[in-house]
């Protein structure tokens, strides 16, 4: 059949010249069938790209049907091509189809991962407000009466209430503490030398007090946390026969509650 | 002579039954096109291969239509039409394959950074 046919074979693949190339019908189907039967055997292929394999499937079979008639050799060979490159985009289309489920899996991740990155630097200023607490312990006392800071007489001019900008290294310290402390609250106490008024002396140790007080509020440290006491010339520190004694005697005391906001009775 | 003319009517029109009775394919140059629009769109050029083959086939076909060999300008159609599917799927891929890859670098800075072991 073929022997006889040969010459018009010849001619016809002359004359389809364009149509037709001389591979073997066997060997294209083969590489569609293979391809196929990769995607058509994946279950990630199945789920995201069915339609793109029932094509490469229906095109394979009709290759296949193609080359059961002779003469046929391009359409096999479309067929195949196109059932090749159905199966080549379905396996593309899972593999992008994965790459989202992990993607959506690596956000989550990257969420969890942000949560713990925030609780660690919340934690570090934690440890920072620990650490500004042992700064805040040698600034201040521990007495007694709790932890006591003392803003000394340098920081107000002689018979002035206002607080001077010397002070506002250690008033900023005060209130980060009290920010990252927020249970802890103070009594802003008030102390002067005994020269002078009593009464006058008395009014003075107060206002400084409340001075201090209004630059701890006007910093964002709440009213309700704060009391302010003006004890005039009583509790001295020091006598007050000399001027030394007595300018350690002019003074304002922080006094910090314990981190539960337990304050120390008033005197 | 007029037999010889005769043979070479009759077997050109056999060889190209199958070529030049077909349809002009109108609608399938028009699908080419939309996939070949749609996978540049996606951002598929000529550093991918397929779209090449793709534009280089419709290009062919284009030729064909106009000869009227509306054969080979479907066969090539069709074939241009799935090259840029499969150019565009693949950029898709790779799009999503370098957000994993962008995501996996930000989540093991994220790691470094929290001080986890992966």
């Amino acid at each position: 059949m073929k022997v006889r046919h040969g010459f018009a074979a010849a001619m016809l693949l002359g004359a389809l010249g364009g149509c037709a190339s001389q591979q073997s019908d066997e060997q294209v189907l083969d590489a569609a069938r293979e391809r196929f039967q990769t995607v058509k055997e994946n279950t990630d292929v199945l789920r995201s790209a069915p339609r793109d394999v029932l094509r490469a499937g229906e095109s394979l079979a009709r290759a296949e049907r193609l080359a059961t008639y002779w003469g046929n050799g391009s359409d096999v060979e479309h067929y195949a091509y196109l059932s090749r490159r159905y199966s080549d985009i379905a396996w593309e289309h899972s593999q992008a189809a994965l790459n989202q489920d992990r993607l959506a899996k690596l956000q989550l991740e990257r969420e969890r991962l942000q949560l713990a990155l925030r609780e660690a630097k919340l934690l570090s200023v934690q440890q920072q407000g620990q650490w500004l607490e042992e700064q805040m312990v040698s600034l201040a006392t521990e007495t007694e009466r709790g932890l006591v800071l003392t803003l000394g007489d340098v920081l107000f001019d002689t018979g002035h209430s206002e607080l001077k900008p010397a002070a506002n290294r250690t008033v900023l310290k005060v209130v980060q503490f009290l920010q990252l402390n927020p249970k802890r609250i103070v009594r802003i106490e008030g102390y002067t030398d005994s020269s002078g008024d009593r009464e006058e002396n008395l009014k003075l140790s107060r206002a400084r007090a409340q001075s201090v007080a209004d630059v701890l509020i006007d910093l964002g440290v709440d009213p309700k946390r704060i009391t302010v006491d003006g004890y005039g010339e009583a509790y001295s520190l020091a006598e007050n026969a000399s001027s030394r004694g007595r300018a350690q005697n002019r003074r304002v005391e922080v006094v910090f509650s314990d981190e539960k906001g337990k304050l120390d009775a008033p005197r | 002579m007029i037999e010889k003319r005769l043979l070479a009517i009759g077997l050109s029109g056999l060889a190209l039954a199958g070529c030049a009775k077909d349809p002009q394919p109108v609608e399938q140059f028009r699908l080419s096109e939309q996939v070949l629009q749609q996978a540049k769109a996606v951002g598929a050029d000529d550093q991918v291969e397929e779209l090449k083959l793709a534009e280089d086939k419709f290009a062919r076909a284009k030729e064909n239509m106009d000869d009227e060999d509306y054969k080979r300008a479907r066969v090539l159609a069709e074939q241009a039409e799935l090259d840029a599917r499969l150019a565009e799927a693949k950029v898709l891929t790779r799009k999503s394959q370098e957000q994993v890859d962008e995501l996996e670098r930000r989540i093991e800075r994220l790691r470094k950074q929290v001080g986890e072991q992966p």
